[in-house]
C-alpha cells in the first residue's frame, strides 16, 4: 500500500501543485481601477517562478525533470550522477565493503576464543565429573619450596 | 592516522579547484572513500590501550569509535546541506563545504591528540568553524545571540582548563597522555587542589553539556543549518565526553568526594530537560534538549569512573551521535518543505510521506532507546554502574528513562500521525538525497547491534 501510494502521489502533488499554483500568481490588476494611481502590482511584476531563499521555486524541480534526485535542480546528467556515485561511495563501499572488512577483523583480545574455550572446558569437566574449578590453580606437589633452614 | 589526515586535508583542493557543477559530487565521493578507509582504524593491532606510530597522534579502542564517527559524518553533512546551500554562489558554497573539513581535521586531530595542549588547541579551534557557521548561515536573527552564547560559554568554561594544564606541566613536567597515565597520584589536600580540580572539568561539562550550564545547546542547535546541528550533536558534544574521560585519569583521588554534586545534577538535568521536551513547539528545539538528556546520562556514567560506566558512556555516545543527527536531519526536511520549524505546522506526514515515516519510527525508537539498538545497551550500563553508587540514583535514572519514552513517542505522533491539515498537502515529495542521508544514518545503528565490541572501549 505504501508502494502505491509513493508512485501515485508524484502524480498526484504534480495535478494538486498546477492547480494551486493558478491561484498563487499575483494578480494584476487592470489598469481602469477606479482609483487611477499606480497600483503596487504594476510597478513589481512578480514572475511565476520566483525564487525564495532555498531555490524552492514556485515552480517545482519534478515538473522539468520527474526523475529529480534532490542533488542538483537544474542539470539532470550531474543530479543523476551525483546519485549513482553518492550511492555507490556510501553504500557498496563503505556499508557493505567496510562491514565485510569489520565482520572479518581478528578475534582481538582473544576474547571470542576464550568464550568458546571456556564452554568447551565446560563440557569436559561436566562429562568426566570433575569439578569446574578448583581452588589451586597449580598443581601443589609440582611446587619446590627451598626449606625453611637454609638461606 | 595520516592515510586519512592527508585525505582530509587534500579535500581542501578538491574543493576550490573542482569545477561548479561537479562540486557537490566529488566533494562527496571524497569525503566517503574518507569515511571508508577510516573504517581500517577498527582494527586494533594491539592489546594496548593507544597504537601510536609516532608521538603526536594515536588511535586505540576508546577513540577509534569516535573519530570512524566524525569521518563517517562528514558526507552526510555535505549531502545534507546540499539543497540549502546550491542556490548561492558558487564560492560561498566553496567556503561553506571548506568549513565543514576544516572542522572534521580539527576533530581527527583532538580526538588523536595524546599530548593535551593540543587537544586543547584543537577542542579551542572546533569552535571557530563552528561559529562562523551558525551566525553565517542560520536562518533567523537570534543565530547572533546563539553565536555569541556559544562561544563565551565554552570559553569561559576553557580559559580554567588552560590555566589548570599549565599548573599541571610545572608539577609534573610533562602533559602527554602517554605519560601521565603513569605517573604517580598527585597529592590533592588543599582548597587550591579543588579548584584545580574543577578547572580540569568544567570546560568538558559545558561542552557536554551539563544541566546546569546547558543554555548555550538549545540555541545553538536551533539557530545553526543542517550540517552545522549535526556536526554539534553528533561529534562536538563528544569532544567533551572524551575530554573528561581523559583528564579523570589524572584527577583520581579527589574525584571521590568532589564529583558527587556533578553526578546529581547531571541526573537531575536528564529528568529536567526532558520535562522541558514534552512542552516544546519548536521540533529543533525537542531534538537539542533531548541531547542535554542523554549527555547527562553520559557525563553521570563518565564522573563514576567505573570500568562499566566508561563503556556504557562510549556506546551511548557513538548511537546518540548517529540517532541525533539523523532527527535533525529529519527535522531538517520538514523546515525546508513548510520554512518552519513548529511542531503543530508538520503534523501527520506518515499519510503522504510513507518511507519517511518509517525513518521517522525508527530514528524515534532508537531514540527512546528500543532493545537491541546501541542507545539501550548505553543507557542500560550507566544506570546499572549509577545503582551500584548509590541505590537511589534508580529513582531519577528510571523516571528520566520513562520521560525519554514519552517525548520520543510525543515527537513521532506529532510530526507523523493525526488528520494532516490542508497547508501540507501540497509539499514536495521527499528526494532520493534525503532518502539516501536518512539510510546512511541508521544502518550504522542497527549493523553495531551486531558487533557492540566496536564501541566498548578499553574496558571490556
Amino acid at each position: 500500500m505504501a508502494s502505491r501510494l509513493s508512485r501515485i502521489w508524484p502524480t498526484l502533488y504534480r495535478a494538486r501543485l498546477s492547480s494551486a499554483l493558478g491561484s498563487r500568481c499575483v494578480s494584476q490588476t487592470p489598469k481602469s481601477s477606479a482609483s487611477g494611481a499606480a497600483v503596487a502590482s504594476d510597478l513589481q511584476p512578480v514572475s511565476p517562478a520566483a525564487h525564495d531563499s532555498h531555490a524552492h521555486a514556485e515552480v517545482s524541480p519534478f515538473e522539468k525533470n520527474p526523475d529529480f534526485h534532490g542533488f542538483h535542480h537544474h542539470d539532470s546528467f550531474v543530479d543523476e550522477w551525483n546519485m549513482r556515485l553518492a550511492f555507490f561511495f556510501g553504500i557498496s563501499v563503505a556499508i557493505v565493503v567496510g562491514g565485510t572488512f569489520i565482520h572479518y577483523l581478528p578475534d582481538h583480545g582473544m576474547r571470542q576464543w576464550a568464550r568458546r574455550e571456556a564452554e568447551r572446558l565446560i563440557k569436559q569437566r561436566e562429562a568426566e565429573g570433575l569439578p569446574l574449578m578448583t581452588d589451586n590453580y597449580y598443581d601443589p606437589s609440582t611446587i619446590v619450596l627451598p626449606s625453611s633452614g637454609e638461606e | 592516522m595520516l592515510k586519512v589526515l592527508i585525505p582530509t586535508i587534500m579535500l581542501f583542493p578538491t574543493i576550490w579547484l573542482t569545477s561548479p557543477k561537479w562540486l557537490w559530487t566529488t566533494t562527496t565521493a571524497h569525503s566517503l572513500l574518507i569515511a571508508s578507509i577510516s573504517l581500517t582504524w577498527l582494527k586494533w593491532t594491539s592489546e594496548t590501550g593507544w597504537t601510536s606510530s609516532n608521538m603526536y597522534l594515536a588511535k586505540g579502542p576508546l577513540l577509534t569509535p569516535l573519530l570512524v564517527l566524525t569521518c563517517w559524518l562528514l558526507p552526510l553533512m555535505i549531502l545534507a546541506s546540499q539543497n540549502h546551500i546550491n542556490p548561492e554562489p558558487i564560492s560561498r558554497e566553496r567556503l561553506y563545504i571548506t568549513l565543514l573539513a576544516l572542522l572534521q581535521t580539527f576533530l581527527i586531530m583532538a580526538f588523536g591528540a595524546t599530548e593535551i595542549i593540543m587537544f586543547y588547541i584543537m577542542f579551542e579551534a572546533t569552535l571557530i568553524p563552528t561559529l562562523i557557521i551558525i551566525t553565517r548561515w542560520g536562518n533567523q536573527t537570534e543565530r547572533l545571540n546563539a553565536g555569541t552564547y556559544f562561544l563565551f560559554y565554552t570559553l569561559a568554561g576553557s580559559l580554567p582548563l588552560l590555566v589548570a594544564l599549565l599548573l599541571l606541566q610545572q608539577s609534573t613536567g610533562t602533559l602527554s597522555m602517554l605519560v601521565l597515565q603513569y605517573s604517580q597520584p598527585l597529592q590533592l589536600n588543599s582548597w587550591g587542589h579543588m579548584f584545580w580540580w574543577a578547572g580540569c572539568l568544567i570546560a568538558f561539562l559545558v561542552k557536554m553539556p551539563l544541566y546546569g550550564v546547558h543554555l548555550w545547546l538549545p540555541k545553538a542547535h536551533v539557530e545553526a543549518p543542517v550540517a552545522g546541528s549535526m556536526v554539534l550533536a553528533a561529534v562536538l558534544l563528544k569532544l567533551g565526553g572524551y575530554g573528561m574521560m581523559r583528564m579523570m585519569v589524572m584527577l583520581d583521588p579527589l574525584s571521590k568526594e568532589l564529583a558527587y554534586p556533578f553526578i546529581i545534577l547531571a541526573l537531575w538535568g536528564i529528568i529536567m530537560t526532558g520535562s522541558i521536551c514534552l512542552r516544546q513547539t519548536d521540533l529543533k528545539s525537542l531534538i537539542a534538549y533531548s541531547s542535554v538528556s542523554h549527555m547527562g546520562l553520559v557525563a553521570g556514567g563518565i564522573l563514576i569512573q567505573t570500568p562499566w560506566g566508561f563503556s556504557g558512556a562510549i556506546i551511548l555516545m557513538i548511537a546518540h551521535g548517529l540517532v541525533s543527527s539523523a532527527l535533525f536531519c529529519l527535522a531538517n526536511t520538514a523546515y525546508e518543505r513548510t520554512h518552519s520549524r513548529t511542531m503543530i505546522l508538520a503534523r501527520g506526514l506518515q499519510v503522504i510521506f510513507p518511507l519517511t515515516a518509517v525513518w521517522w519510527f525508527i530514528a524515534n525508537l532508537a531514540n527512546l532507546a528500543l532493545p537491541p539498538l546501541p542507545n539501550l545497551m548505553g543507557e542500560l550500563m550507566i544506570i546499572t554502574t549509577l545503582f551500584n553508587w548509590s541505590p537511589w540514583t534508580i529513582l531519577l535514572t528510571g523516571l528520566g528513562t520513562l520521560i525519554t519514552a514519552g517525548y520520543s513517542l510525543y515527537m513521532f505522533l506529532m510530526s507523523q500521525r493525526g488528520p494532516t491539515p490542508n497547508h501540507i498537502m501540497g509539499l514536495q515529495p521527499f528526494h532520493t538525497r534525503e532518502h539516501l542521508l536518512m539510510t546512511l544514518h541508521l544502518i550504522p545503528v542497527i549493523l553495531l547491534v551486531t558487533k557492540p565490541e566496536l564501541m566498548w572501549g578499553w574496558c571490556y
